[in-house]
């Protein structure tokens, strides 16, 4: 068990790293500023450097830490409502199918931008039901939705990739949702991915007992007076719509909604009561610590934080699988 | 009606084609232990799963003390019935008092305790009831299989109903656990007055431990009564399809099941 010192502990030291990383990244780059001149330009009076910075790098860096507490959430939630340790929202499609919804929205009807995340969510949505239908016979195996996941995840990445490369991608916004590249962001799409992104959060934090329920038997759940069905689609168009947000506005990032609840349950346990408050910390840190990884490993030029995760998450999903392997016999 | 706790008048199911009940009519007196016996495919499984609401009759109704249980919310449902299932898991860190805890889940009144002192009192009575308050920091995951079996029991105490249905709880244990929990059922009716209806796969602690027995075959009621009076070597071969003796022990049937 995971004593209460231990999980204060997680919440402080990750919360310490998460904002000396802030100070890291926004000196990440061309332009330097100490955390003095950062306060005083920010603060007391005007200044170049600090102004240049807080246009171009803070909305990247709110941006990134929204979008991975959200990811990270939606993999919490995910996980609990079909009772699948490996169920990451990248991994299984939904976030192809957000990205594709986003990318279109982007191409043809850029006066809807801000209501992107809203199409990005029924894409989401259409890909989880899709992967949900096709992987149901009389219950759901783990190993199937992630086999049937990967399937559609490719065709929407697919059909995304050729609308990219077709030229019907007028503007560079759209090749960066498809690359995941979280660049070139202002303070509108950190608005946007914000108010989005809090309605999600805040919905999870308010269906965290039920989370807990869920990992009980269904029946021994439904004695508990949870009706299982109906709350697991609940949480599951919860975990979607978190989602589809932060694809909407920074391209589909695989495995990160599998790393950092699987880290989570190691440093504070299962009960979502904390699973999630702490999942929103360590998300930020990771996607923000991936951009920035990203942005500084070869620059000039920048690596997207989706092809960081890749690289990392690649080869732990692979220890996951065969970890889960003598778990599930199949 | 006024002293049964369970009325079904009329069920009917049918798993696709296949048939289980037409027509059944049965009733289940309050206050007392009962346990539904049976062989394999005899139906019993599926009448306890029709009354715990896990499956819907495709005809007549099972009745609550008068009311409808297919109009009753879940959550209604759970604080007058409490079941324990057959299978259960848990998260490999929680602990006992927090899965006891679980219990009190139907009197939460939007995402929030309604009343935490009571619910802090009924969690210690559960606890304490199936002599689980020593380990109450621990996690389940650490208990042997019959502590833990009592555990799933705390946690259906706390609900507070009067009514506590158990699926085969004997099953997977060894004989030491499975009368430890058979008296601890015996107990909960003895002393908190509650109504028992269980499953049970072992005739004669079927016979020992309740007030009154019901055999299922073919998905009809057999037999229903006290042991004693119904209990005969002809009822087994028609329950079970194969002849056993029942000699006497202390006034009470015993089935030699060898």
């Amino acid at each position: 068990m995971v004593s209460p010192l231990r999980k204060a502990a997680a919440f402080v030291v990750t919360a310490v790293a998460l904002v000396a990383l802030f100070l890291v990244a926004v000196n990440a780059g061309s332009l330097q500023v100490t955390p003095e001149q950062l306060f005083n330009g920010l603060f007391v009076a005007y200044d170049d450097t600090v102004s240049t910075i807080y246009d171009l790098r803070f909305p990247r860096i709110f941006i990134a830490m929204v979008g991975g507490a959200a990811t990270a959430v939606s993999g919490v939630l995910l996980q609990a409502a079909i009772r699948n340790p490996l169920a990451d929202p990248g991994i299984i499609g939904i976030s192809s199918g957000a990205s594709l919804a986003a990318v279109l929205v982007t191409g043809f009807f850029p006066a809807l931008l801000f209501f992107t995340p809203v199409f990005a969510f029924a894409g989401g949505l259409i890909a989880f039901l899709l992967v949900y239908s096709l992987s149901w016979r009389g219950g759901l195996s783990p190993l199937r939705i992630i086999l049937v996941g990967v399937a559609v995840s490719t065709m929407f990445t697919g059909i995304m990739s050729a609308f990219s490369s077709s030229g019907g991608a007028t503007s560079s916004s759209v090749t960066s949702l498809v690359d995941a590249n979280i660049t070139m962001k202002t303070w509108d799409d950190f608005q946007t991915i914000a108010i989005y992104g809090a309605i999600g959060l805040v919905i999870a934090l308010l269906v965290t007992k039920r989370c807990d329920l869920l990992a009980l038997e269904d029946k021994t759940a439904r004695s508990l007076g949870v009706d299982v069905n109906k709350n697991r689609m609940f949480i599951s168009a919860v975990a979607v719509l978190l989602a589809s947000v932060s694809t909407a506005i920074i391209g589909p990032i695989s495995f990160l909604g599998l790393i950092v609840p699987h880290v989570a349950r190691l440093l504070v346990g299962t009960s979502h009561k904390v699973l999630v408050p702490y999942s929103v910390v360590l998300g930020a840190f990771c996607l923000l610590l991936a951009d920035t990884i990203g942005r500084t490993i070869a620059a000039p030029y920048e690596i997207s934080a989706a092809v960081i995760m890749s690289i990392v998450g690649g080869p732990v999903f692979i220890l996951l699988l065969r970890k889960a392997r003598s778990s599930y016999g199949e | 009606m006024a002293n049964n706790v369970f009325t079904i008048s009329g069920l009917s199911f049918a798993y696709g084609q296949k048939r289980i009940f037409e027509g059944l009519d049965l009733s289940l007196r309050e206050g007392v232990v009962t346990t539904l016996i049976g062989a394999n495919g005899s139906g019993k499984s599926t009448l306890f799963n029709l009354m715990t609401k896990n499956l819907k009759p495709s005809a007549g109704s099972v009745f609550l003390r008068g009311g409808d249980v297919g109009l009753l919310r879940l959550r209604d449902f759970a604080k007058l019935v409490a079941i324990v299932h057959q299978r259960n898991t848990a998260p490999a860190d929680l602990s006992v008092e927090k899965l006891v805890e679980y219990g009190r889940f139907p009197y939460r009144a939007l995402g929030r305790r309604a009343d935490a002192a009571e619910d802090e009192r009924m969690v210690k009575w559960a606890l304490e009831t199936t002599g689980l308050a020593e380990f109450a920091r621990q996690s389940v995951s650490s208990l042997s299989g019959g502590q833990a079996q009592r555990v799933w029991i705390a946690m259906a105490l706390a609900q507070g109903s009067k009514v506590l249905l158990l699926d085969e709880p004997t099953t997977y244990l060894d004989v030491r656990y499975q009368l430890d929990i058979l008296r601890l059922v015996r107990r909960l009716n003895e002393e908190f007055g509650m109504t028992i209806v269980m499953v049970l796969h072992d005739i004669n602690q079927a016979l020992h431990y309740s007030d009154e027995v019901v055999a299922l075959a073919d998905g009809r009621i057999v037999a229903q009564g006290a042991p004693e009076r119904i209990v005969t070597s002809e009822l087994l071969e028609q329950v079970y399809g194969i002849s056993l003796r029942v000699v006497d022990v202390d006034g009470k049937p015993f089935v030699l099941e060898v």
